[in-house]
This record gives structure tokens, C-alpha cells and sequence, in this order.
């Protein structure tokens, strides 16, 4: 079983600023459960011009009750990669777990772009796929965890940008 | 700046980061792609690497990365992407 999330949010922040964010978003208050971001690989193409990076992010994993006789190891390795086109203004990003995947597999793409009514915002377009190869009937009970967990999860994932945002905004205030 | 996922890689690898931030925001997106910290991602990539062995996540890392996570993108070096940096001199 499949399950599907879509969203659309902005930043009232610019293009540039937010994929500058997206860099030095750990820490922060909201992600104490973010304990290590490595860059795996990073490389600017040289024709397109496009950065091209993959992180790898270990997250201390906190489970309910029913899911500790699943997992024995609650730390969870997410890959990270990423496309940063400064011509088109465009970053997507993709991002899945590594472990844990038979209990559930969520994928999840974000697509930042210039916003389209105003040129000194950024559009956030977010894609998920949640997805469980676990029988015995707890495949509907896993998938609607997960996406009650990635619902729950984004909302701190935007507010660990958001706090990231005004730190730059404020830090752009004092060397003006 | 985040630690790295293997302890004593935590400060190469934010001396790298440091490198990278001021690259990123004030090379590459004012439209300078030359790159700058290759020598410090060297020694980066080099402690993490040795981590990623010891901690059983190459493999790991090496199966996620099969599958191409742009496969509309204009990039053209996407298939040797998983090679090395290499190709960011």
C-alpha cells in the first residue's frame, strides 16, 4: 500500500536565502533528533552549471509502542540529494530512508522555486510517498502512522527553516 | 554546524562546511561555479569514508544510490555521479 501527501508553502524570504537555509539547517531547535549530516558527494556539473549534492543524515529515531517489537535499532539513516540550478532558480531536493525500509519506506521530494506573485518569496512545493511492505494488517496502521509522523515532521521541518531564515536575516541586518 | 555522523570527522568536516557556505553564497549563487574547497572536502571525504565502512553504511548507501533521483534532470553527469568529486575541479 501507497500513500500520497502534497503541499505548497512559501517563505517570505528569497530564492537565494532559502537554498542557502536548506544547507545550514542543522542544527537547530526544532531537529534535536538530527545527530549527524555528512556530504557524501558534491559536484557542479559543468555543462549545466547545476550543483548536484548527496547527504546522508543519521536521526535518532523515537518510536510507539507497537513499533519497538519491529525495529530494534531506532536510528535512522536518510539520504539527501539534491539539484541546485542558479539559472532557473530551481532546488529540488529528494530525500528517503535507508534503514527500516520493510516497515516503511517514505520518500519525499521538495521543489524550491522563486514565488510566482511575488519575485522576493520563495514557493515551496512538497511531495511525499509513504509506503509499507509490512502483512498481517498493520501495513494501514504503519502508513497512517507514517504520514501522521511526516505531517508532523514537516510542520518542524519548516519551522527549523524559518528559525534558520530570521538568523540570516538578522545577521544580514547588523553587517548592513 | 552539524557534527558529522562519525565522531572524528566532526571537525573537518565543519572546517569543509565553513568553506562551502561562504563559497555558496557568495561565489555560486552570484554565478561564480569555480571551485574552492576541494582540498578540505578531500580530507573530509577521506575520514568519512573510513566511517562509513566501520559502520556498515557503504554498501548501504551504495544500493540507495542506484536508482538515479533526478532522472528528468538536465545534469549531465549524472550516471558518474556516485564516482567521486572528481569532476568539481
Amino acid at each position: 500500500m501507497v500513500k500520497f501527501y502534497q503541499h505548497t508553502s512559501s517563505f517570505e524570504h528569497a530564492w537565494d536565502n532559502v537554498t542557502y537555509a536548506f544547507w545550514l539547517r542543522y542544527p537547530n531547535p526544532f531537529a534535536s533528533h538530527v545527530v549527524g549530516c555528512d556530504v557524501v558527494d558534491r559536484q557542479v556539473d559543468p555543462v549545466t552549471g547545476v550543483l548536484r549534492t548527496t547527504r546522508l543524515i543519521l536521526k535518532q529515531g523515537v518510536l510507539p509502542r507497537w513499533g519497538r517489537g519491529l525495529i530494534k535499532n531506532p536510528d535512522a539513516y536518510i539520504i539527501e540529494e539534491s539539484e541546485v540550478d542558479p539559472r532557473t532558480q530551481t532546488m529540488v531536493t529528494r530525500t528517503k530512508n535507508l534503514n527500516h525500509v520493510r516497515v516503511m519506506q517514505v520518500e519525499e521530494t521538495q521543489t524550491f522555486t522563486v514565488h510566482p506573485e511575488n519575485p522576493k518569496w520563495t514557493q515551496v512545493k512538497t511531495e511525499a510517498r509513504i509506503i509499507s511492505e509490512l502483512k498481517w494488517g498493520l501495513t494501514g496502521r504503519v502508513e497512517a502512522f507514517g504520514i501522521n509522523k511526516f505531517m508532523d515532521n514537516s510542520v518542524k521541518a519548516r519551522k527549523g527553516m524559518a528559525h534558520i531564515l530570521e538568523r540570516l536575516r538578522q545577521n544580514a541586518a547588523l553587517a548592513a | 554546524m552539524s557534527s558529522s555522523i562519525g565522531e572524528k570527522c566532526t571537525q573537518i568536516k565543519q572546517e569543509y562546511d565553513g568553506c562551502f557556505n561562504s563559497w555558496y553564497s557568495e561565489k555560486f549563487l552570484k554565478g561564480d561555479a569555480t571551485p574552492k574547497c576541494d582540498d578540505l572536502f578531500f580530507k573530509y571525504k577521506e575520514c568519512l569514508l573510513k566511517t562509513l565502512e566501520e559502520k556498515k553504511l557503504d554498501t548501504l548507501l551504495a544500493d540507495a544510490r542506484k536508482d538515479n533521483p533526478f532522472p528528468n534532470s538536465a545534469s549531465s553527469s549524472a550516471s558518474s555521479a556516485g564516482s567521486s568529486s572528481e569532476s568539481s575541479k
